[in-house]
């Protein structure tokens, strides 16, 4: 049995202490949202927040996560209203969406470091997440928006 | 490919054919599709957050199979296509609710199942809107024609004095929805004639089509609830992971042993399958209780095979066999293009040109790897859980690798994540069906690691191709040849879907569209030859663009290489000889005003780049390419420009900007369909430098991100997107940016630095190499 | 932790066997029961708690899965496996039948209750700087708050002779330093405490400090640097390979946080040191050790968020569009920089790898420990997890990885053998945290 939080909610999952993360949260805690794209650290598909910090699902076991508190893009925001997923809709960034679980997290742990990222800053971190419909220029352009929000909420209160 | 070809792929006169089973205008209620104990497994919702379609509330009006409205005024759009990332879902319905005139905020959309009823179902060759222009405008049509003939009669004045608005009917006095129409009730039904007199809404009028509207699958794309075939759930289901064997066919299993599997936590047990199909030979699948159990499992088993004859084949050998085949007259099929002989042309010419250019095989690489589950549910029908494009195509294969009637088995297709064409062979649903079959039917969630998905895939053929150009005295074109060889998909997934040349040869159109282009160069020769040897080691892909891919590279490299030849400019070159002439004039409904509107993208994207500046920085130049996208049917007028930067030192080349316009006849989405050509056109710049692989011992070398590198943000350059304003039919958008990248980065590396690429992918070390001579 | 620490030999031919057999000689001391143990003060029972945990006593006594304090953990010493004994109270197989001053004879001197010499694995050379009043209140803690638990010892796997406990005696005779710490009165008070806790309870030097063929700590070379379980335990002298040199602050939020903004994470051994061990001190004892250690460093006071060295790895990290020449960078790109790239300033959460000590030190080895085998929730930063490349990446991808990091980022020379002591460590490295 390990334990840890997804989603705020205390889970204990009953699985080979080596098992992906990834498929533990799959298949044992059923939240599917988080995807599979390569299984080696390369695409981002299964990217989560571990402690608050993106991290692929796919590498790591699930012994490793024992007593932390782990994010899923259905928990990024209750309403589903992240700023960061406010402007992925608002510049309909998905096409397939199979990547964008992953983008969306990864894009959302750039902005909680890097408030204000330059085009450099986003490439340096976003190029890490494949997207194969190319949907690059509006993760970009999305990335850069859900910034000025979330910035300008900042400032505002 | 010709409307022929098309019209057997869709098993119909005439794609409008599609609407014979449209327009029974009557009052039924919904069709719950055959044999489900559970109507929500029939169909998707990409709308809602459990996939469960929405339900009808109170009477509803069914004007065809293809939508219902109930008494609320809600519709629901019944979709055949599946939803890959172009939203095809939300482009179609609106297609219907715009000449319906109901608001898009009570617009519904449904993946269907695979019923029979629903007809052929496929979703490649970006035909999807083209296709669905016509019967979803005249069944939406229908609809609204009935309902205001019902309020008219209600309130006895002529029907002509009656409009429709977003859901409502008025005739100046009185008022009434279409819930309230169809709480009432109504029956209307048309003859054939009737519905062809249907009075479509003009241009002018459209309130949606061409409009931004919301798609209706973006909301559950950004919050994990869109739901893929990898998280298809049954109860019971245990998981499976393939074994592959040696060679993608011809392999057959010696042995197993799965002893040391056994102490494996939650392992099951080793199928070796036994496939009527022919469709996965010497496979073997290992169960598990869960994904992880079967994949350690299957790490501790050891299976001997008896390889197939393929087993040593390389990329060399495949292109060897090509240029064979291509020394080889006799083979191939003759295109029935205006002058296929060109024996005259070449015999006279004074100068003749020749160029020989070859592409490396390439990866679908999906994101979401191919996986499918599959299970014999209570009332015997075999159900089949993934995502699919071609879902009638794989059906008789299931049925005869089952043994089961066609009529005893249904598809349920969930969002793909990314089709590019993979997912219209689907024949990754086989061994998921299989396996199933040996458990008796409990239901095997079959996934494919990466590794295994991309040694499994369908990749893009390897292709090698020649061009001749033959010029007289005046340096006037007088004849062009084309011959390309590579494997072909069609020719091995439905090889009786095949045309046949002047020859009497079939072919593959999609192994050879593009080379049949709109330029006027006299006599001209396109020869298609499949190559045994690609078709042999493995299963050649549909994939984005196919042929257009290859052939675009060939065809406008070399009118760059032609106009240097005859010391023309290439954007003048290339417009002299888009004439708009006889056979390339072009022709109603899909293609009026032929190689004209060509010529107009060409030099729309000219002056969009600033083609011809002369003021660029050393090393640095733009490049032009022009294609009509997938095929001379349904021609999407498509221009490049691509920007780019060389260092000689080290051959790197730095996309600095990419230019496209184009030219699609009426835009549908265009929020959809710039995402499309966005898409698209990184597509080809990741294919001309980024991606190939090659055939090696039979299978492709590269299985995963380690090795394989497509496109990264980091990679994505600056781009501009046009689109011709136009009421012209709508053809595809889905491919065509990719066809010409390739070749206008070429042409930039020409222009630029003075050597000419005739490989894709394009590598740094190859401009260097050149470049040193 | 002392996963794996050295075991005493001795060359017996050095010394006289007479005197050697007179001062090896140690009288048991008479067993206690459990009714004959003092009640503790509860404050004394908390102060043992947070004296233990710093001397990590828990780390090496616990074996994995095991119950806390009841010994079976297996230290891999170079020399053969020992097992750390039962320190739960229990009287029979544990050390229930400890007095005080039995308990304090081992932790000063290294001797069983009944005399018998323990290995050096347990560091008693540093233990015996400790007051008899830290000694004491440990010793209220575990005979008050640790459960009994009956265990059966697991023989230890060493060879004749190394496993004739009365040896030790020799081993002492020669490397040992027996007595109380003694303050520097050339240093503040601070500086004192620090030392005392570093060279006493915490045992720094017992990683840190390099050990000669018999295992002994060289005295010459405190804090010189060592390996141990093919982890490299870094100089904390001026010799320490830091880009950025360490400040106390710096020590300070290490020891507290497992991380710092421009060092790298608690991992490997060093991680139950900070997040079971060093952490529960109180801050006054924070400050001295950081103060302490920023000594032997030899560190400056400067804030090094504008420094030169930092800015340059900075303008390093920036995305390369021409990331694909070479397949360490690429792989960098795809697979790492997510995670560790920076903007304009270094965040601590996000390593930057030009200037962490992972690829600025002379051996790759911690390096290449971390990109196989990442660091999990409990160790470096609390609750945050690095996967690890392991069954993801080969030998050969990580040697590329660790290659561009030493040379395009930390801008060192080579690591000599890198792909050897990747096959090394992927092999041989221990693969549990
Ligand atoms: S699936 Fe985890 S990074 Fe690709
Ligand atoms: S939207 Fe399809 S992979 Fe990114």
């Amino acid at each position: 049995m390990i334990k840890f939080q997804i989603n705020g909610r205390d889970v204990s999952v009953d699985a080979d202490p080596d098992t992906p993360l990834l498929w533990a949260i799959r298949d044992e805690v059923g939240l599917t949202g988080t995807k599979f794209g390569c299984g080696i650290g390369m695409c981002g598909a299964c990217t989560v927040h571990v402690g608050g910090r993106a991290t692929r699902s796919c590498i790591t076991p699930l012994s490793d996560v024992a007593g932390t508190s782990v994010t899923t893009i259905e928990g990024l925001d209750e309403q589903s209203n992240h700023p960061v997923q406010e402007a992925w809709r608002n510049l309909r960034v998905p096409q397939c969406g199979y990547c964008q679980s992953g983008q969306i997290m990864q894009a959302a742990a750039l902005l909680q470091d890097i408030p204000d990222p330059t085009d450099d800053d986003i490439d340096a971190v976003m190029t890490g997440n494949l997207c194969r419909c190319m949907t690059y220029p509006r993760i970009r352009q999305a990335v850069r928006e859900a910034a000025t929000a979330m910035t300008g909420a900042q400032d505002n209160g | 490919m010709g409307n022929k070809l098309l019209s057997r792929l869709t098993n119909s006169a005439k794609p409008v054919d599609l609407s014979r089973r449209g327009f029974l205008v009557s009052m039924t209620a919904a069709g719950v599709a055959f044999g489900f104990p559970r109507a929500s497994l029939a169909a998707m919702d990409p709308a809602a957050a459990d996939g469960i379609p929405v339900a009808p509330t109170g009477e509803t009006f069914e004007p065809s199979l293809w939508y219902w409205i109930d008494s609320e005024g809600k519709v629901n759009v019944n979709i055949i296509r599946a939803e890959m990332g172009q939203h095809v879902g939300t482009a179609i319905a609106r297609i219907l609710a715009d000449e319906l005139e109901v608001a898009w905020e009570n617009v519904n959309i449904t993946h269907v199942d695979t019923a029979e009823k629903w007809g052929l179902m496929v979703t490649g060759g970006s035909w999807s809107v083209w296709q669905s222009w016509p019967v979803y405008r005249q069944a939406g049509a229908a609809g609204r024609v009935a309902l205001i003939e019902a309020a008219a009669e209600k309130w006895g004045v002529d029907p002509s004095t009656c409009t429709a608005r977003e859901g409502t009917i008025t005739d100046g006095t009185n008022s009434i929805t279409y819930a309230e129409l169809v709480s009432d009730g109504l029956t209307r039904s048309f003859t054939e004639d009737e519905l062809k007199a249907l009075p479509l809404k003009p241009h002018s009028e459209l309130r949606l089509v061409g409009k931004d509207v919301t798609a209706l699958d973006i909301g559950t794309k950004t919050n994990g609830q869109a739901i893929y075939g990898l998280d298809a759930k049954i109860d019971g289901m245990v998981y499976g992971v393939p074994l592959l064997p040696p060679t993608r066919l011809g392999s057959s299993v010696t042995s197993v042993d799965d002893s040391a599997a056994k102490d494996v936590k939650g392992y099951l047990q080793t199928l070796t399958l036994n496939d009527p199909s022919g469709t996965v030979p010497g496979w073997v699948v290992v169960l598990g209780e869960t994904l992880m159990a079967a994949k350690w499992a299957s790490q501790a088993i050891s299976v001997e095979w008896d390889a197939g004859e393929t087993a040593g084949v390389s990329e060399a050998d495949i292109n060897a066999r090509s240029r064979e085949l291509i020394g080889d007259a006799s083979a191939g099929a003759i295109l029935h293009t205006e002058t296929p002989d060109t024996t005259s042309a070449f015999d006279g010419a004074a100068n003749v040109i020749e160029a020989e250019y070859t592409t490396q095989t390439v990866l679908h690489f999906q994101l979401e790897p191919v996986n499918a589950t599959a299970f014999q549910n209570q009332d015997g029908i075999w159900e089949i859980h993934t995502g699919n494009q071609w879902q009638s195509l794989i059906l008789p294969t299931l049925s005869s690798a089952l043994d089961t009637p066609a009529d005893k088995i249904v598809m349920r297709t969930y969002m793909l994540g990314g089709g590019f064409g993979r997912r219209l062979n689907g024949d990754y649903t086989v061994p998921a069906a299989l396996a199933s079959k040996a458990i008796g039917g409990k239901p095997v969630k079959l996934v494919f690691f990466r590794e295994d998905d991309a040694q499994f895939d369908s990749p893009r053929s390897p292709s090698v191709q020649k061009l001749r150009m033959a010029f007289d005295v005046n340096q006037q074109v007088v004849g062009m040849e084309h011959h390309a060889a590579a494997g072909w998909p069609t020719g091995v997934v439905v090889p009786s879907f095949m045309p046949k040349g002047v020859n009497g040869e079939p072919y593959d159109p999609f192994a050879i569209d593009g080379a049949d282009h709109w330029y006027s160069v006299g006599a001209h020769q396109v020869r298609a030859i499949s190559n045994d040897l690609a078709n042999q080691t493995f299963r050649p892909g549909w994939l984005r663009s196919v042929g257009p891919g290859w052939t675009n590279f060939a065809v406008e490299s070399f009118m760059d290489e032609a106009a240097h030849q005859i010391k023309t400019d290439p954007l003048e070159f290339r417009l002299q000889h888009l004439k708009a002439q006889g056979y390339n004039a072009g022709s109603a409904p899909n293609a009026v005003g032929g190689a004209s509107r060509q010529a107009n993208v060409l030099q729309k994207v000219a002056e969009m780049s600033g083609y011809g500046s002369t003021d660029l920085p050393a090393d640095t130049a733009i490049g032009i390419a022009t294609t009509f996208g997938q095929s001379r049917s349904m021609p999407t007028w498509t221009a490049g420009a691509v920007k780019l930067h060389i260092d000689r030192k080290t051959g790197e080349i730095d996309v600095q900007k990419m230019w496209l316009a184009f030219d699609c006849g009426t835009v549908v989405d265009p929020d959809s369909a710039r995402a499309q050509c966005e898409g698209a056109a990184l597509w080809g710049l990741s294919m001309a430098l980024y991606e190939g692989t090659l055939i090696k011992d039979g299978n492709v070398a590269d299985r995963n991100l380690g090795t394989y590198t497509p496109l990264r943000m980091i990679d994505t350059p600056d781009m501009e997107i046009a689109f011709v304003d136009s009421t012209e039919v709508p053809v595809g958008l889905g491919e065509p940016g990719t066809t010409v990248i390739a070749p206008a980065i070429a042409n930039a590396i020409y222009s630029a630095v003075g050597v000419r690429m005739r490989q894709l992918p394009i590598r740094p070390d190859d401009i260097l190499s050149a470049i040193n001579g | 932790m002392l996963k794996k620490i050295f075991l005493g030999a001795i060359a017996l031919g050095v010394i006289g066997a007479l005197g050697f057999g007179v001062y090896a000689y140690k009288s048991p001391i008479d067993p206690i029961t459990a009714d004959q143990r003092d009640e503790f003060d509860p404050d004394t029972v908390e102060k043992g708690r947070i004296l233990a945990a710093a001397g990590y006593c828990a780390t090496c006594h616990t074996a994995a899965d095991g119950p806390a304090y009841a010994g079976n953990y297996a230290m891999d010493t170079g020399f053969g496996i020992i097992y750390s004994t039962n320190l739960t109270p229990d009287v029979e197989t544990g050390i229930g039948s400890y007095s005080p001053a039995a308990f304090r004879r081992a932790m000063h001197e290294g001797v069983d209750r009944e005399g018998r010499h323990l290995f050096p694995a347990f560091p008693y050379d540093h233990f015996t700087k400790m007051t008899d009043e830290d000694v004491d209140a440990i010793y209220a803690y575990i005979m008050t708050e640790v459960e009994p638990v009956k265990t059966v010892q697991k023989e230890n796997k060493l060879p004749f002779p190394l496993d004739q406990r009365f040896l030790q005696a020799g081993w002492k005779l020669l490397f040992a330093d027996f007595g109380r710490y003694e303050p520097d009165t050339a240093h503040s008070d601070a500086w004192n405490r620090g030392a005392y806790l570093a060279e006493g309870l915490t045992h720094c030097g017992a990683c840190h400090t390099p050990r000669n063929l018999l295992g002994a700590e060289k005295q010459s070379q405190q804090y010189a640097g060592a390996e141990i379980d093919r982890w490299s335990a870094p100089a904390l002298t001026a010799a320490n390979a830091s880009a950025v040199p360490w400040t106390a602050a710096e020590f300070k939020t290490y020891l507290i946080e497992g991380t710092t903004t421009y060092h790298g994470v608690a991992a490997g051994p060093m991680g139950p040191v900070v997040h079971e061990g060093v952490r529960e001190l109180p801050q006054s004892d924070m400050d001295a050790l950081a103060i302490y250690l920023a000594d032997k460093v030899g560190a400056a006071d400067d804030d090094p968020a504008r420094s030169d060295v930092v800015l340059t790895s900075l303008q390093r990290n920036q995305p390369d569009p021409q990331y694909r020449r070479d397949l360490g960078e690429r792989l960098y790109a795809t697979a790492c920089a997510s995670c560790h790239y920076n903007a304009e300033q270094i965040r601590q959460g996000r390593p930057d790898l030009g200037i962490n000590s992972a690829t600025n030190m002379e051996e790759p080895n911690n390096l290449i420990h971390v990109i196989l085998d990442g660091v999990n929730g409990p160790e470096g930063i609390s609750g945050v997890v690095m996967p690890g490349f392991r069954g993801a990446l080969n030998n050969n991808e990580i040697t590329a990885i660790a290659a561009y990091l030493r040379s395009n980022r930390a801008g060192k020379p080579d690591w000599p053998n890198l792909a050897d002591t990747v096959a090394d460590i992927r092999v041989n490295g221990p693969t549990a945290h």
